[in-house]
């Protein structure tokens, strides 16, 4: 078994465009998620998804090609890693997303996590149904 | 079960292909083995694999219990499973999020 999650992506956005994306508090609370977030070595940031708080310190920033940051949820005490990696390709970027460590996770909180996560985008799944019906 | 199993050594335990194969062949018997049943399908000896077996008992996947003279095995794979839905979890957490990237990037 890997301790690591590995996700590839590949963009016709140009780079710079991607690393914005990626790096802007603005932008992260736009697709991702709620960010009080520089992209500065040492930085503490904090996200916050559904009364979750992760929170970590940028331990890289070397635009445009590399973004480091330990990543910790609320209630738990493990410290994970997400690692983010733009490459130029063709017109476009390529994005590679590493997520690793989490092997420090207790079985018992891994559990606990999961439900909690889930609860939590049932929720955001819910108020976006409202949110459309609403609309109609 | 011990509650304070770390996945970490879940992951230890299961990085060893004779320890992989000990836990298969646990979980496919379905019942308790004793560790000379277990020990006569490897190659090793049965201090080497009582040893395998130790550290799966203490990764949490295997029981072993004393029955008179003899001390039987057993697969308690529960916190495998806790370890796999962590993982399913993120990767469709990551994929949800790199789709929305996607969607962001195209609209602005």
């Amino acid at each position: 078994m890997e301790d690591i999650i590995r996700k590839q992506k590949q963009f016709k956005h140009p780079i710079a465009r991607v690393w914005e994306a990626i790096s802007v508090a603005d932008q992260i609370s736009t697709w991702f998620i709620q960010a009080d977030f520089k992209a500065e070595v040492g930085y503490h940031y904090t996200f916050t998804h559904q009364g979750t708080k992760i929170t970590g310190e940028v331990l890289i920033a070397s635009p445009v090609h590399e973004l480091v940051y330990t990543w910790m949820v609320s209630g738990t005490e493990t410290v994970t890693t997400v690692r983010w990696i733009l490459a130029e390709y063709e017109n476009g970027t390529i994005l590679t997303l590493e997520h690793s460590g989490i092997s420090g996770y207790p079985a018992t909180m891994a559990v606990t996590m999961f439900e909690n996560f889930n609860n939590g985008w049932h929720s955001c799944v819910e108020n976006l149904e409202k949110h459309l019906a609403g609309m109609n | 079960m011990k509650k304070d199993n770390k996945i970490d050594r879940i992951f230890k335990a299961l990085a060893d292909p004779t320890r992989r194969e000990i836990l298969y062949l646990l979980v496919a018997a379905a019942a308790a083995m004793n560790i000379n049943e277990v020990s006569d399908r490897f190659p090793a000896t049965r201090q080497g694999v009582t040893k395998h077996l130790k550290v799966l008992e203490q990764a949490g996947l295997v029981d072993i219990q004393k029955r008179g003279r003899e001390r039987y095995c057993v697969a308690t794979p529960r916190p495998l499973k806790a370890v796999q839905e962590w993982v399913d979890f993120y990767k469709k957490f990551w994929d949800d999020k790199l789709d929305g990237l996607a969607g962001f990037l195209d609209k602005t």
